[in-house]
């Protein structure tokens, strides 16, 4: 009955709307885009999708095979992110190709795409992968075991789920954000996963291993023996779920269990063969984060402001001029980071430094930027460094290169000009003190001089006679 | 409620009982076999729990040959995972060779410098080989150290070449070398030279006075033409002044006007001046 | 024609003021005809210099002289106010506010555009001075006047619009040269300081002053050679070199090269010389010894050797700077093609072919021994500097294209006094007398005796009126060829500027080419204000001053490394090129190909030499050699070597030749200018092949086993 009431609707709109702004959303847009082989499967993920609708996130479920499918709308992203649920079709037809997938992150989309081991990975998929440097089990199915940590509740058989904690990250100087904050015990639910070998590339950075005994072997043709030779990948070198940002800070994250963001795993407990006790899984939480880093909710870096100035106590002294001279100069530059639905001061990983290059052709320094607490606000936090520039005149780059996992990837670039020393610029010759004798020299010739017009001037011809050679020549 | 709780028991019942039964292994050797015709290397047993103490060396042309027989509980058994892992210390590594195993457990692999990863190739470190073998069910995997491989480089191949993969990260800092100012030598000795250079003006005049110089027709110069000399010689000053300032304070544009100002005095005034020291030349006073 | 007509006609001008005011309207007509002969074509060309003049009237003086440019040589930035001769802008400038001053509004364009007409003007009537200097004859004067104001020779290099240091700098060298013959022979102090005043004025002007500095002393040493050493010669000398000296020295270009280095060693050799002359002079005056003389003089022959040794230790020791490779180059010309090949590489300092003499100096070139001649007939001082002069202006301009500037001064002076004095003596309507012929022979008889043979002249005169019509004829016809071959060179050759090449349609009609100033156009209106244009430096003035973008290279080739680095970017594959390129942060490749029109003067054409000039400095990664077919041909046809074919230069000429870092962006009417975008990196970190590839819908080939040992990812 409520609902028939037009205005009653209308109402439950404006709040709806209201609440959509005032709550979380992506800093890139939330125009999410869900692939399904079949859009009744989504009650099977209600409560991952549910978690996204609560953060701002509009969502169009789409099946690959639908005509009116596309990405993009008159060149334009029609969709901010897009969402990945295994899918059981071949191919996923002429909407999503790999081009314009590749495309959809060069136009900064956003992919979160899943695995299963029960279904093969689309070739569109495995395709885009590839030139990611993400190479996937050939047949483009696998499944990772691991005889150590598996789930004794639900696979004492088959060890296929793994239990695994909450994943730290690989370097001491990465921000630990799938991680941070999780009981001591928690641990995660990956059930019927797919591993995933990563290339060399520094785009990549796995957010989930596999544990050092964990291998991948396909079901089908292995379930009986592991040809030495037809070993896909084991132990760390095999990763779960990975983080891929581009250079312009379109993510996409490759889920090696679709499975994990089910509502049953969700709610699940699990417990390890180590004779743990049956804990809740950490799947939500971890599911919650892993989207938001993918959809741009988490680890966004913005650059508020930017200023350098001469670091000195003249009567000119001008922000952000274009011309420099070997001279003290401050650079100082405003960072805040992003989480949810809030702007805040960012800070440094432990371990981390914010680095200010000054450069031309190559760096000529490179220095740490440190915290400026007087200017530091609780939304934007200030860094700034002072510094004498090079004894070098040229075309310089204030840069700062701050690409990290996990982090947006900041490069400012601000041109200056270093001039050399203009010719008034010098110490005069009077302070140097090697030139002294020079002039010295000067005043001689000019006492000289004058006095020599004196006398050839007024004098009188020397009266001793004996003088008389050296007197003034005349002409 | 009750139905849950009884049934996790006996899973935990279940637990307990796979507990019990564990992947192991026997008759675990290792050898090194050389490429030359026959010549055996090493050969070592080693067992799950403990490691060989002394490392296996591995030349370059040789085989690592390793063989154990997996047992589930006592009972010959092939597991689904049997590798031997090779693990790099200084950065943790791995590089897993599955073992290929028969029906009855007996499992070998060989291993040699080719199947290595690069890492493996470049460090000096020994690396840290375990066994490890695990199966589906409820018998417990078996992860055991056994023994370390260090690998005998050979001085005449090259190291296969690597570089170490970009990461983004902290980079070394760097701070610009400035140049060293010009130095100037002591002020002692500066300050003897100025003072040398400046004794060679009364040392002129000395020397001037000497010969016979003086200034004795002053009056009659200022007489014949008062004007002219006391212009000239003042803009001779003047000029000299103009550079003065113009070295301390003066661009060259507010010096320009003023020294063409002070030439054309100098010049109007000299004509007149010097042409009354010619007339005295002339006249023989000179 | 009767002799009593002429005579009438030279009557008319024989009053004093007749001749005088006559004088004068020739000049100025003169001066009139150099100017108009050269407004052909207007276009501005060194485009860097008119820059530079329009930041001196924006900025003033002072800002000028500390200028830092950052737009060109990126990013390395130019000191430009402390690398550039000043002589010309500070002129302009002058001109400029002058003319305001005198309420004329005129913008600084013109000023720029009419500065070398303007000038030639000067060199004409500069030319008439020094050439008076040489001879009695007015008339020599006027001739020299009349050649410098059309000669071939000086017109290339000062045609309206062509505003390069050369065209003041010309008028400022023989302006130097007269008042240098001034001063010697008057022995004045007063002429001397104006002489350095001007060499000072020519050393802000123009690079080519180190030819007054050289050319100066030989005069002097070889007038002490020939016995000629006077207090005159002392006098103005050691003016012209203390204030010359310093004055030059202001130039923040020049600082304290002139005591630094080899090529300004002989001027201080002399000077000091001279000093030593001097003083011996006196002794000489003061102590009659004939011993105690011929001991000076060894004295004298001592002090000279050793400071020679001491210069040979000092240069050596590097105190003193060696021979600069210019200047070596001047000497052995196959020097630059090796040693140097960013100077070898400019067609202008390529030896010149004998036709050039002709074709710039026209019938000059046929006189000016005669006009040599006749100096040592006369061998006055002033006439030994002319007879060094044309030794030494012969020879350079015959090592160089570009020094026959500096040749035609003087060609224009001894042929005009070759002339004039041929016209003299034929144009004179009286017929000798009896008389006349046996004072002369009687004066000749007595002359034998004294001075050389060469030196005594007959004074008869000719009988025959027609020999004498005869030749008068013959060289008024030579004087016309001679005008109307001015023209016709300085209207073809002289008068098209290089961003514009003109053609002609099958038809005979006149078709113009204007992709330069498209492109440039394209690039000043599609691209970023600092978009980084990297193209072969010489169209780098162009761009900076046309398109107003920065660029990595241009003509100022201040900087052999840089000019290398493009080059070998230009030269290599594109994987090495490209980091090249990312690390200069170039925007925009620009290249020109003449393929389609068959156009000569294309990148490709000059491409050997990007190759040597980047060899000499990476001879591991660049080697002239590979783009060489094994029989040693240069081909850039289907035969062409590898390394030619891929490297970046030929794949940017041809259409689509499978550009993997580069895009075109535009390229011109008749193809000569394709300007090329440099890619970004790739987005999700692939590399450039692979992501054309992709692009292309080519499947990855399935991971190929690589050879060597497998790579673990760390992390």
């Amino acid at each position: 009955m409520l609902r028939s009431s037009p205005l009653l609707s209308l109402f439950a709109f404006l709040l709806c709307w209201g609440a959509a702004l005032v709550s979380a959303v992506s800093t890139t847009g939330n125009r999410l885009l869900a692939i399904l082989d079949d859009v009744g499967e989504k009650e099977n993920y209600s409560k991952f999708l549910g978690d996204l609708e609560s953060r701002g996130f509009q969502i169009t479920y789409e099946t690959p095979k639908s005509e009116s499918l596309a990405l993009f709308h008159l060149g334009e992203r029609a969709y901010d992110h897009v969402i990945f649920f295994p899918t059981k079709t071949k191919g996923l037809g002429p909407n999503l190709t790999p081009q314009i997938l590749v495309n959809f992150l060069n136009a900064k989309g956003n992919i979160l795409q899943t695995l299963s081991s029960s279904t093969t990975t689309p070739n569109s998929l495995v395709s885009l992968l590839a030139e990611l440097d993400i190479t996937l089990p050939t047949e483009r199915t696998g499944l990772v075991v691991d005889h150590f940590s598996y789930d004794t509740l639900s696979a004492p058989e088959t060890h296929d789920v793994l239990a695994l904690p909450p994943p730290v990250p690989v370097r001491n100087d990465i921000s630990p954000l799938f991680s941070a904050g999780a009981p001591k015990d928690a641990l995660l639910a990956f059930p019927h996963g797919v591993g995933a070998v990563l290339g060399p590339r520094e785009q990549l950075t796995p957010i989930l291993r596999a544990p050092n005994t964990a291998y991948s072997y396909n079901p089908k043709e292995q379930s009986e023996v592991l040809d030495a030779s037809d070993l896909f990948a084991a132990g760390q070198q095999l990763s779960l779920v990975t983080a891929f940002q581009a250079i312009n800070s379109a993510r996409l994250v490759l889920l090696g269990s679709a499975e994990m963001l089910q509502d049953k795993w969700f709610l699940a407990e699990v417990a390890t063969p180590n004779g743990g006790k049956p804990v809740k899984t950490f799947n939500r939480e971890f599911a919650k984060r892993v989207s938001a880093w993918a959809f741009q909710e988490l680890g966004v870096l913005r650059v508020n402001w930017i200023e350098h100035h001469l670091n000195e106590v003249t009567a000119v002294n001008e922000s952000n001029p274009h011309i420099y001279r070997v001279k003290n100069d401050t650079y100082t530059i405003s960072l805040s980071e992003y989480a949810y639905d809030k702007w805040s001061a960012f800070s440094l990983p432990a371990n981390d430094v914010l680095q200010l290059e000054f450069s031309m052709l190559s760096p000529f320094h490179r220095l740490p930027l440190s915290l400026d607490k007087s200017q530091s606000t609780p939304e934007a936090s200030v860094y700034t460094v002072s510094f004498k520039l090079p004894d070098q005149h040229g075309i310089f780059n204030f840069k700062v290169d701050y690409k990290r996992p996990f982090f947006t990837n900041i490069e400012e670039k601000t041109t200056v000009s270093v001039r050399h020393m203009a010719h008034d610029e010098w110490p005069r010759s009077f302070v140097i003190s090697g030139a002294w004798p020079w002039i010295a020299g000067l005043g001689a010739t000019v006492t000289g001089w004058v006095v020599f017009v004196a006398l050839w001037m007024y004098s009188a011809p020397p009266t001793d006679k004996k003088n008389k050679v050296g007197s003034k020549k005349t002409n | 409620m009750r139905f849950t709780q009884s049934f996790a028991l006996a899973l935990l019942l279940l637990a307990g009982v796979a507990q019990a039964a564990s992947w192991g292994f026997d008759d675990g050797t290792v050898s090194v076999v050389a490429k030359r015709a026959g010549e055996t290397g090493s050969k070592e047993r080693f067992n799950s729990k403990t490691p060989l103490t002394k490392p296996v060396s591995l030349g370059s042309t040789d085989t690592l040959k390793i063989s154990l027989t997996a047992k589930d509980n006592g009972q010959e058994k092939r597991p689904h995972q049997a590798f031997v892992i090779l693990k790099e210390k200084e950065t943790g590594l791995e590089a897993p060779f599955p073992l290929t195993v028969k029906e009855n457990g007996k499992a070998v692999a060989s291993i040699t410098h080719k199947d290595l990863p690069v890492q493996f190739l470049i460090t000096d470190e020994p690396l840290e080989a375990s066994i490890v073998l695990g199966s589906f069910g409820s018998s417990k995997a078996l992860n055991a150290p056994v023994f370390d491989v260090k690998l005998q480089k050979d001085p005449n191949v090259p190291l296969p070449p690597y570089e170490k993969p970009v990461r983004y990260g902290k980079k070394e800092e760097i701070h610009h070398i400035f140049r060293a100012d010009p130095k100037s030598p002591p002020k002692v000795i500066s300050i003897i030279f100025a003072l040398a250079v400046l004794a060679t003006v009364p040392a002129l005049f000395i020397s001037w006075v000497l010969l016979g110089a003086n200034l004795n027709h002053l009056s009659k110069a200022i007489g014949a033409a008062p004007v002219s000399h006391a212009t000239f010689f003042g803009s001779i000053l003047a000029m000299e002044g103009v550079f003065f300032l113009y070295y301390t304070s003066w661009n060259l544009f507010q010096a320009l006007p003023v020294i063409g100002a002070v030439a054309v005095v100098t010049v109007l005034s000299g004509t007149k001046a010097l042409g009354e020291v010619q007339s005295r030349r002339l006249a023989g006073e000179r | 024609m009767s002799a009593e007509t002429l005579q009438v006609l030279a009557d008319v001008g024989k009053g004093k003021s007749t001749r005088g005011v006559l004088r004068v309207i020739i000049l100025a007509l003169i001066a009139g005809a150099s100017i108009a002969s050269r407004l052909f074509s207007v276009i501005l060309d060194p485009w860097f210099n008119f820059r530079a003049t329009k930041y001196l009237v924006a900025n003033g003086f002072y800002n000028f002289w500390d200028w830092f440019d950052d737009r060109t040589w990126h990013p390395l930035g130019r000191v430009t106010g402390g690398t550039l001769y000043p002589g010309l802008m500070v002129t302009s400038g002058a001109i400029w506010h002058a003319l305001r001053a005198l309420t004329i509004p005129v913008d600084i364009r013109n000023v720029c555009v009419l500065l070398a007409p303007a000038f030639s003007g000067l060199t004409a009537i500069a030319a008439y001075l020094l050439t008076n200097e040489m001879t009695t004859y007015n008339s020599a004067g006027l001739l020299a006047a009349l050649f410098m104001g059309i000669a071939p020779g000086y017109i290339s290099r000062s045609v309206a619009g062509s505003y390069d240091n050369e065209a003041i700098a010309i008028f400022l060298l023989v302006f130097t040269f007269y008042l240098w013959i001034k001063a010697l022979k008057q022995g004045s102090m007063l002429w001397g300081a104006l002489c350095a005043l001007f060499y000072g004025y020519m050393v802000a002007s123009w690079g080519g002053y180190a030819f007054i500095t050289c050319l100066l002393p030989l005069h002097a040493f070889v007038l002490i050679l020939m016995g000629r050493y006077s207090t005159r010669l002392y006098v103005s000398y050691t003016t012209w070199y203390a204030l010359g000296t310093l004055a030059s020295m202001q130039i923040p270009f020049v600082g304290f090269l002139p005591v630094k280095t080899s090529e300004h060693m002989p001027a201080l050799g002399i000077f000091g010389f001279l000093q030593l002359l001097a003083f011996l002079d006196y002794v000489r005056s003061a102590i009659p010894s004939r011993q105690f003389q011929t001991f000076l003089w060894l004295f004298a022959g001592g002090i000279f050797v050793l400071s020679l040794a001491a210069l040979v230790i000092a240069t050596s020791a590097g105190v003193i700077a060696p021979w600069s490779g210019r200047f070596y180059s001047l000497w052995d010309t196959g020097y630059a093609k090796i040693h140097i090949p960013i100077i070898a590489s400019v067609s202008e300092h390529q030896p010149t072919a004998w036709p050039a003499f002709f074709f710039d100096l026209n019938l000059l070139i046929f006189v000016f021994p005669v006009g040599v001649y006749l100096c040592f007939q006369e061998l006055a001082d002033e006439h030994v500097f002319i007879i060094v002069y044309a030794v030494f202006g012969s020879y350079f301009a015959g090592v160089m294209v570009r020094l026959m500037l500096t040749l035609t001064p003087v060609v224009c002076v001894a042929g005009a006094i070759a002339i004039s004095t041929i016209l003299n003596n034929y144009l004179v309507a009286k017929t000798p007398t009896e008389e006349d012929q046996q004072a002369a022979e009687a004066a000749e008889k007595k002359g034998t005796k004294s001075g050389l043979k060469s030196a005594t002249k007959p004074v008869v005169g000719i009988y025959s009126l027609w020999s004498k019509s005869l030749m008068v004829a013959s060289m008024a016809v030579y004087l016309l060829i001679f005008v109307m071959h001015c023209t016709w060179v300085t209207s073809n050759a002289y008068s098209s500027p290089s961003v514009v090449l003109a053609s002609r349609m099958p038809d005979g009609s006149q078709h113009i080419i204007d992709d330069y100033r498209e492109a440039y156009q394209w690039l000043r209106q599609n691209t970023k204000e600092d978009a980084k244009i990297m193209s072969w430096w010489d169209y780098g003035y162009q761009i900076g001053g046309m398109a107003d973008r920065p660029t990595l290279v241009d003509n100022n080739t201040w900087n052999n490394t840089h000019i290398a680095t493009v080059g070998k970017a230009m030269s290599s594959r594109e994987e090495v090129s490209y980091p090249i390129m990312r690390q200069h942060e170039v925007d925009y490749v620009l290249v020109v190909f003449g393929g389609l029109l068959g156009y000569s003067g294309d990148d490709i054409n000059k491409f050997l030499w990007m190759v040597r000039i980047a060899e000499g400095i990476w001879p591991d990664e660049v080697s002239e050699r590979a783009f060489f077919t094994p029989r040693g041909e240069y081909r850039v046809d289907g035969e062409a070597t590898e390394t030619m074919k891929n490297s970046l230069m030929y794949k940017m000429s041809y259409y689509n030749f499978n550009n993997l870092t580069l895009e075109e962006a535009f390229t011109s009417e008749n193809w000569i200018i394709r300007i090329y975008k440099v890619k970004d990196l790739d987005n999700v970190g692939r590399d450039h092949i692979s992501a054309a590839a992709f692009e292309k819908g080519l499947k990855k080939k399935k991971a190929t086993k690589k050879r060597g040992p497998r790579v673990l990812r760390v992390d």
